[in-house]
């Protein structure tokens, strides 16, 4: 029995001993963003470290002898930071981020799987104060900041509304040869009247004709225009011809690996391409679709305002809230939906939608949904 | 001890290991499914060959969720032949129910990409050509063909869609189609 256990003791040892020996792997990268500059030290297991923050540099001091990155790294293009150096100081491994003139720390962070130290920095006006010394980290580090939030928004005083489909693209197509594009535009057209003759709010349109607008284009004109909300209209169709109702989507991120989601939501603070320094393809792709992150807690709350007035409205089957991976809301820096009023593919909603008063029923709601939203949005800001 | 203690000693024995068994043999099936291999071989050629039984999901008019219907396969000996095969009952539909996949589309060629366990299958062009719109239609694509191949062969993690050999950004508009797509069984119900 004891000899089992000493066996056991043994072969624990051996596994874990390696993973103690081994140095430490240290990765770098930075990101510029509005107003700041982040710096993120990456490395599969966590550290302990010291900071020292000086005027023309930062100081991060590893226990041990880490596995560093090259002695210097250049940092091209960064408009806060000139290289980072990296070296063994007897016991210790020193991380050196060099500023262009005066900066200093704002918060720091840490980040879990895999761990990551974060600095944000920030151009420094006055002479800098005396160096902290910032003693931190035990082995198992937690996070003890949440990431920063999000940049304050305004309130919404631009709306942006996505009439479905166009041009060549015909969208669905019903029984009668009534076309997607046709009704989105028609509903589109009648919202974006009642916003502004009830709200005076600016509205924008993706397209406010029969013309082809890509997805990534419509995303792109209200992030240019600076919408603070993204409205897709669009009709439904289903290979079961009995499917009727309407829906409201938002945007999911199930069709992405859930590891790489959680590190895309914890990095992506900016809808600016934070991505570039990261090596991985695959996740620098995510991080550059990824603007809607942020804006997922209101995008599901406005479609949540829009299905209850289409419910209460149109007296069709309510088919809920639901979260999809649609490629036109992954790209909007802000609150964005999609609706599908009516099933196009459903005989009977499909005479529906060739009525004009249904239409204006279908644009009332999506306009009382807006309506609410927008006074919640407003009233938590306040 | 005495003779009545251990009498109740082997009742309360029995009934516990009877209720243990009845829960094994009544509890129900978990999510996934082992496509088993059949006790039967078939004479064939030069050698006998294997079957396996497979459970394919299709939609249904008086359903919200795709319905079960059971095939069996010819194993052949390369894997990818046999994901083929499924695939190809996938597309051949079954009389009883709605296979949402617009008519006359073909799998031009898969693979699968162990390490990360995506299978890649590339459709003809007409996939995207004659597919009908509508998000729920889409969708109804999607995880058509996504569940039925995760839920029959668990090494299968995800699956990624290429229309005539390439990527293509989306079906109708609607759902983005360059990343690739995990299961969502939700689609099963609780079968």
């Amino acid at each position: 029995m004891k000899k089992s256990i000493k066996a056991g003791i043994f072969c624990a040892v051996l596994l874990v001993a390696p993973r103690l020996l081994t140095p430490i792997g240290i990765d770098f990268r930075s990101f510029d963003h509005e107003g700041y500059t982040r710096v993120v030290f990456e490395s599969e297991r966590s550290f302990a470290y010291k900071v020292r923050s000086l005027p023309d540099r930062l100081e991060v001091s590893l226990d041990g002898r880490a596995d560093l990155p090259a002695p210097t790294l250049a940092v091209p293009n960064s408009q806060l930071l000139e290289r980072v150096t990296c070296e063994h100081r007897g016991d210790e491994s020193v991380l050196t981020v060099h500023f262009k003139g005066a900066a200093a720390v704002k918060q720091s962070f840490i980040l879990e799987k895999p761990f990551r130290v974060v600095f944000d920095l920030v151009r420094s006006e006055k002479s800098p104060e005396p160096p902290p010394q910032t003693p931190v980290a035990e082995e198992k580090s937690q996070p003890r900041e949440e990431p920063p939030p999000a940049p304050r928004p305004r309130s919404i005083e631009t709306i942006c509304i996505d009439p479905g489909h166009g041009g060549e693209d015909f969208g669905a197509i019903g029984r009668s040869k009534l076309k997607e594009k046709d009704i989105t535009l028609k509903i589109g057209l009648r919202l974006k009247k009642l916003i502004e003759s009830k709200t005076g709010l600016r509205v924008i349109m993706t397209r406010d004709k029969d013309s082809e607008v890509s997805l990534n284009t419509r995303a792109s004109i209200a992030n240019n225009q600076r919408a603070q909300m993204f409205v897709s209209i669009h009709v439904n169709s289903s290979f079961r011809k009995s499917a009727f109702g309407s829906e409201t989507y938002f945007v999911s991120l199930q069709a992405t690996d859930p590891e790489a989601l959680e590190l895309a939501q914890k990095e992506n603070q900016n809808a600016e391409d934070p991505g570039e320094a990261i090596q991985n393809d695959e996740l620098k792709m995510i991080l550059w679709n990824m603007a809607q992150t942020e804006h997922i807690r209101e995008s599901s709350k406005l479609a949540e305002y829009i299905q209850n007035e289409l419910n209460a409205l149109l007296g069709t089957r309510d088919r809920g809230v639901k979260q999809a991976p649609f490629r036109v809301l992954m790209r909007a820096a802000m609150p964005a939906v999609l609706i599908e009023a009516v099933f196009i593919s459903n005989a009977s909603e499909e005479k529906k939608l060739q009525r004009e008063d249904f239409l204006d029923k279908i644009a009332l709601a999506i306009y009382n949904g807006i309506n609410k939203f927008i006074y919640h949005y407003n009233s938590t800001l306040k | 001890m005495k003779k009545k203690t251990r009498t109740l000693l082997v009742v309360a024995v029995a009934l516990l290991l009877l209720a243990l068994a009845a829960f094994l043999l009544l509890r129900k099936q978990p999510a996934g499914f082992e496509p088993g291999l059949l006790n039967r071989g078939e004479e064939h050629g030069d050698g006998i060959a294997e079957f396996i039984r497979v459970k394919l999901f299709f939609l249904s008019e008086t359903s919200r969720y795709l319905q079960p219907v059971y095939r069996e396969i010819e194993v052949p000996e390369i894997r990818e032949e046999l994901y083929r095969k499924f695939i190809s009952l996938l597309l051949a539909g079954d009389e009883a129910h709605i296979t949402p996949v617009p008519g006359g589309v073909q799998l031009r060629s898969l693979h699968f990409l162990g390490g990360g366990g995506m299978l890649l299958l590339d459709f003809s062009e007409s996939l995207a050509g004659s597919f009908p719109g509508g998000t729920t239609a889409e969708l109804e694509f999607i995880y058509f063909i996504v569940d039925n191949v995760c839920y029959n062969f668990r090494e299968i993690k995800k699956v990624k869609f290429l229309i005539g050999g390439n990527e293509s950004k989306s079906l109708a508009g609607h759902i983005d189609l360059e990343r690739p797509f995990f299961p969502d069984f939700s689609w099963l119900g609780d079968q």
